[in-house]
């Protein structure tokens, strides 16, 4: 049961920055509302105005932009699914959207909604962390560019100003020849452990590699000097070397003890889900694929 | 009570016409359709709705609760606080009389109700509730059962505990000064037999707080009518034990209360004794209208849990594999309020021993306050706890004695037969039997796959004694029949099982049988839907009501045509003698000299108290074997179970699909509290008192391979052969699985659940054990 | 900007089990309690109310969601179905069948979004494999059945892979 507020819909990003500036905390954005209705059910968060931005032309686009592939704030999980866009230039990320929560969620809830909640314990973060995503914010003053890394600050704390509202994400499409995987762990409702990887290939060595973890801390990271490690190695090495990187991202995460383990279970665990991800990489840059299983494990 | 073949119309061929058939059940096409209609669909004319204000400290002196500003809220009809409840004594339970409908003075638990509020709707009630001001100064909180037991402890309860409604309680035995509020001591034999053993293991487990989680929460719709009068409709599992405990808050005979019950979304025992029922009650009565008060999911989880325990066993061996001695000294945390966990701790405790022979037993068990949800009955009823312990140190003997686990069972198990204790019911199965079919079940003789092993366990418990279950069959003049009993449809298909029956004794076909519902108005006494009772008792005495009808046929057919009633047959709805038929319809309009009419059997299974140590003697043992299969993935610590095969004696099969349909379940739920379920707790905050926190199985969680086998021997007290099922499937999957791990890495872990950190931590340790570890 | 104030109603027109219906509703009525009161569909539940059981589970446009956390607002021009329109006239859906007769109802409580959730699949996909159906269930509890038989009788109402309706 939800508390009696005002329902706005804006056509415009200007229209609803206004509602946003002159409410302030009374009023909150609401596109999918997976978790905005939540949080307003429970109580703990009390709006006199919803400002329903599903409205706003252009914000459910998923389309290919110079190169990247921007992905609107009210498109839901399971477009991004099922867009064409999405498959030809950054697949892995139609394999993610597809494992979020279940199938209610993901037809409601939306990838802007997602992000600008930046509840730790989800998959859209990590995953666009290794494809250099950047959030688009827009005002009535104008727009700007963040990289997702800036934006994301903490657990549920995000850099958007008070009369902002995320507008799309955009990613960048790994080169040539990149192989990547995302997997994530957990035997609870939301995710306890999320890792991506992305290998660019120069021929038969790693030009350069993206490593992020997330829902182990409080806002996913990028593994810099797990990345630095791997850059230059021959992949048929990466297998022999991969306990060393995963020990070096590891030591780069920064864990919160919580319901889904203390922080050095997930330590240790980001250490092992790092170096079976970058297997699982591996396998893909050279043509194969593990069959790997593990249990509470998906293999995106 | 003596095995019962039932003398209804099987014409001596041994075959059955609907017992033992897989029939749909009868109310399934209402559940598939949406028309099933539970308590929360409940609408009456004028009706108001509830909403409750709860303690958020664990424990805190109640300084001040000021209701003005809600009471003058547009739309509100009535404000309760505890002192407002004076036109009735507002606490109650079955066993000790400690809770109060509302907190008086102090709250005891997060979550506790400290203020009622009735209104139009449920935005109005809630914003009632914004009005409410309560200060409260937070108390010192026990939280753990070691807080809870050191000496100095602060006290959940002060005062005199007063006695409850059932008679198996009235020795209630509290420990004056300290949180035990009810004790529990058993013996036989020699207690220094533990210096005769070979070898002697002692070992401490334990279970967590386990939370129901039925999908349909807590309910109650109250109504007074002009004559004093009070009607309930409760999401309940016992409306008789309900309906005891309105009538002495309220000071109402029986016969002025109407306890009635629709179908239950889910119980699990978190529906049994009153809970939300005397709220509701009280509000009707101040606001005159029928007032509903509908707990969700997260008022649940405060409402009841299942007993957490410590149990600490003591068992002794002899060289040649014999169970020697056996001394269980076990705490239950039964939160805030006794709820029913006295008689959880009795039998839980009573039956340590399970299936095995064992001379030499000493038990004790304490209940214990804590500043926590209530604990109350949950499927097992105290009996998983001590057999996650009990069934784990029988492979700890085994691996002592370099036995085979299944071999070691089968050499103590009981005999068909053999007395469990003086003066209870004999073992009424072949314990042997369900063994050996576990074992194949689980295909035991053959080695697992690298990586795999298998773990087995095997249960022994005893159902509710004395109990009193009470039916009616109405043949009407049409031929049609109505039974009456009051068994609560909770998903069990117990209510499609009396139909059965009542359809089998009269042969009569299953769609002409209708099975009124629950409602102590209408149906007579049972005393419970829980402890696996149903089939057994209150199918007895549905049986022995249609029996009665069929005698009085039978008595009519015969003075109709001159024949002795003996040499009469049953056949088709109809009295049968050689070539002539005497169909129901032209009986009864025979007997009653007009088309009009009926007859009415009843039937009362009331055993009655006897020498037995609890009171009364089982009605049936409750037998239930499992077997795991497990794999382990060593760097998370995760478990998966790759099969699992359950056999169960079950007498007789009244519906064989739902009794596999019961055991599935079972095995999936006992897989929660196994792997995945916890209720956490920090300081006295539930950390996870809802579905995103608190983990229960999913269809993914189910193993690949799943068997549910049944042993039907025909040799239960219930009707055609009939014992209980339920309980059984459940209590066996965390000693099989804790005992696969142990075979298959080398860990043996005493605490629930099997989480993936836990077995990761005791991988770690047996890697590079601790010094002095 | 299309504005419903607080504490005011707007209309919608929705299509519920091929039905036209106009209704006043308020901003933060959720479409879970404008079907059980106002059109007296009591099929959808609540249990966890934070979209993790599917006992709410409705299909909009062919989609499951949660009717617990949905707007009805969100609902006007949009084509519901609940488990009441399954069946036509007397004539039940296979599912509706397949769960009586492979005994994958007890309780009844989680079966209306255990069977819309179960369609939406089979809609989408004919011939999911037993994996898949679990894997579809994630977010549909049941906590009587064990879902053995559940997963049965969704697998009993599959067409094997080519055939065609």
């Amino acid at each position: 049961m939800l508390r009696p507020f005002a329902l706005y819909q804006p056509a415009t990003v200007a229209e609803a920055s206004e509602v946003l500036a002159r409410d302030g905390r009374d009023a909150s954005l609401y596109a999918g509302g997976t978790e905005v209705l939540l949080i307003l059910k429970a109580g703990l968060l009390r709006v006199r105005s919803l400002i329903d931005v599903k409205r706003v032309p252009g914000l459910a686009e998923i389309r290919a932009d110079d190169g990247h592939l921007s992905i609107g704030a009210t498109a839901t999980h399971r477009a991004v699914e099922r867009a064409p866009a999405v498959h030809a230039r950054c697949p892995l990320v139609a394999g993610v959207a597809r494992h979020v929560a279940n199938i209610r969620v993901r037809n409601v809830g939306t990838v802007g909604g997602n992000l600008a909640f930046a509840d730790p314990h989800s998959d859209l973060a990590t995953v666009f962390l290794v494809f250099d995503a950047v959030v688009r914010l827009a005002s009535r003053a104008g727009e700007r560019e963040l990289p997702l890394g800036d934006f994301v600050r903490g657990a549920y704390e995000t850099a958007r100003a008070e009369d902002e509202l995320l507008t799309a994400v955009r990613l960048a499409p790994w080169p040539a020849g990149a192989a990547g995987a995302y997997v994530k762990f957990g035997v609870h409702e939301r995710p306890t452990l999320g890792v991506a990887v992305a290998l660019m290939r120069d021929g038969a060595a790693i030009a350069g590699a993206r490593v992020a973890v997330g829902c182990v801390g409080p806002r996913p990271q990028r593994a810099g000097a797990a990345e630095e490690r791997l850059r230059g190695w021959a992949l048929a090495d990466l297998e022999r070397h991969a306990d060393e990187v995963a020990a070096l991202a590891a030591g780069e995460v920064e864990p919160v003890t919580d319901l889904h383990g203390s922080s050095e279970y997930k330590r240790d665990m980001t250490r092992v889900f790092v170096r079976r991800t970058l297997l699982v990489a591996a396998a893909r840059a050279a043509g194969r694929d593990t069959h790997a299983r593990h249990p509470h494990t998906i293999i995106v | 009570m003596r095995a019962a073949g039932g003398r209804g119309a099987v014409s001596g061929r041994g075959r059955f016409r609907v017992v033992g058939q897989s029939v749909r059940r009868t109310d399934a096409l209402e559940k598939v359709t949406g028309r099933a209609r539970y308590l929360c669909d409940l609408e009456l004319p004028g009706m108001a709705h509830a909403r409750l204000l709860r303690s958020p400290y664990a424990h805190a002196r109640l300084v001040r609760v000021d209701v003005a500003r809600a009471r003058a809220l547009p739309g509100v009809h009535a404000v309760l606080a505890a002192a407002d409840l004076t036109f009735c004594d507002p606490t109650y339970g079955p066993a000790l009389r400690d809770r109060p409908m509302l907190a008086t003075g102090v709250v005891r638990y997060e979550g506790e109700p400290v203020v009622a509020v009735a209104a139009v709707d449920e935005a109005t009630a809630a914003e009632a509730l914004d009005l409410v001001e309560v200060d409260y100064e937070e108390l010192p909180a026990v939280t753990t059962l070691e807080e809870a037991l050191a000496p100095g402890a602060p006290l959940v309860h002060t005062g005199e505990p007063l006695a409850g409604h059932f008679s198996d309680l009235a020795t209630l035995k509290a420990k004056p000064g300290t949180n035990i509020c009810h004790q529990f001591d058993y013996q036989r034999g020699r207690p220094a037999a533990f210096a005769e053993a070979d070898f002697v293991l002692e070992e401490t487990y334990t279970f967590p707080r386990i939370q129901h989680y039925s999908m349909e929460p807590h309910g109650a719709v109250a109504s007074w009518d002009d004559e004093g009068g009070l009607t309930v409709w409760a999401s309940t599992q016992n409306p008789f034990s309900v309906r005891a405990e309105l009538a002495k808050m309220f000071d109402l005979p029986a016969s002025r209360i109407r306890i009635a019950v629709p179908l239950l979304g889910g119980g699990f025992g978190g529906k049994t004794y009153a809970k939300l029922e005397p709220l509701a009650a009280a509000l009707a009565r101040v606001t005159r209208r029928p007032v509903r008060l509908l707990a969700s999911v997260e008022d649940a989880f405060r409402t009841v849990r299942r007993c957490s325990a410590r149990v600490r066993l003591k068992l002794g061996f002899l060289g040649d594999g014999r169970i020697l001695a056996l001394d269980c000294r076990a705490d239950f945390d039964v939160g805030a309020y006794a709820d029913i966990a006295p008689r959880v701790i009795q039998k839980g405790t009573y039956t340590t021993t399970g299936p095995y022979r064992v001379a030499n037993v000493k038990l004790h068990s304490n209940a214990v306050y804590t500043n926590t949800t209530p604990g109350g009955a949950f499927r097992g009823f105290g009996v998983p706890q001590i057999v996650w312990g009990v069934e784990s140190m029988m492979d700890v003997a085994a691996d002592r004695l370099g036995r085979d686990p299944v071999d070691l069972r089968r050499q103590n198990l009981l005999a068909h037969g053999e007395e469990f204790a003086p003066g209870d019911t004999p073992v009424d199965g072949k314990l042997e039997e369900t063994l050996g079919r576990l074992a194949e079940a689980i295909q035991w003789s053959q080695a697992s796959p690298p990586g795999r092993a298998k773990g087995v366990a095997a249960m022994m418990k005893a159902s509710v004694a004395p109990s009193v279950s009470e039916a009616i069959v109405r043949l009407h003049a049409d031929g049609s029949v109505s039974v009456l009993a009051s068994t609560v449809e909770m998903g069990q298909g117990a209510r499609t099982v009396m139909a059965q029956i009542a359809a089998e004794v009269l042969a009569v076909p299953l769609a002409r049988v209708s099975v009124v519902p629950p409602d102590t108005a209408v149906t007579p006494y049972d005393q419970t839907t829980s402890s696996s009772r149903s089939t057994t008792m209150v199918g007895r005495a549905v049986q022995e009501a249609a029996e009665d009808v069929l005698d009085q046929l039978r008595k009519i057919a015969a003075a109709k045509l001159g024949v002795p009633a003996g040499r009469l047959d049953v056949d088709d709805a109809a009295i049968v003698s050689g070539p002539t038929r005497l169909p129901y319809p032209e009986l009864l309009d025979h007997h009653f000299g007009m088309r009009g009419g009926e007859l009415i059997g009843r039937g009362v299974v009331a055993p009655g108290r006897t020498a037995a140590p609890l009171g009364g003697s089982t009605p049936f043992w409750e037998v239930a074997m499992g077997g795991a299969e497990i794999a382990l993935d060593e760097e998370t610590g995760a478990i998966s179970v790759e099969a699992y095969a359950s056999v169960s004696d079950v007498g007789r099969c009244i519906n064989p699909q739902q009794c596999e349909a019961q055991d599935e379940g079972a095995i999936m739920q006992g897989l929660g509290h196994t792997l995945l379920e916890e209720m956490v707790y920090e300081g006295g905050q539930l950390l996870n008192g809802d579905l995103v926190g608190y983990r229960v199985p999913r269809a993914g969680d189910v193993p690949p391979r799943v068997e549910t086998r049944f042993v039907e021997n025909g040799d239960g007290a219930g009707p055609f052969g009939a014992k209980g099922v339920g309980e059984g499937g459940l209590i066996p999957v965390s000693p099989a699985v804790g005992n696969a791990l142990a075979r298959l890495a080398g860990i043996r872990l005493r605490e629930l659940p099997l989480t993936p950190e836990r077995v990761w931590r005791a991988l770690r340790e047996r890697r590079s054990p601790r010094p002095g570890g | 900007m299309h504005v419903i104030p607080i504490r005011s109603s707007c209309r919608i027109r929705v299509t519920v089990n091929g039905r036209p219906v106009e209704l006043d509703v308020r901003p933060e009525a959720l479409l879970l309690d404008v079907l059980r009161d106002r059109l007296e569909l009591k099929g959808a539940r609540r249990s966890c109310d934070v979209q993790v059981c599917g006992a709410c589970t409705v299909l909009l446009d062919g989609a499951p969601v949660s009717a617990c956390t949905f707007l009805a607002v969100e609902a006007d021009g949009r084509e519901v179905l609940t488990v009441e329109g399954l069946a036509t006239g007397d004539r039940l859906d296979p599912l509706q069948e397949a769960f009586m007769d492979h005994g994958a109802v007890q309780c009844g409580f989680c079966t209306a979004g255990m069977l819309l959730t179960a369609r939406a699949l089979l809609a989408e996909e004919p011939a999911p494999s037993p994996a898949r159906v679990a894997e579809y269930l994630r977010g549909s509890l049941c906590r009587c059945t064990g879902y053995r038989k559940i997963v049965e009788a969704i697998l009993a109402c599959a067409r094997p892979a080519g055939v065609a309706r």
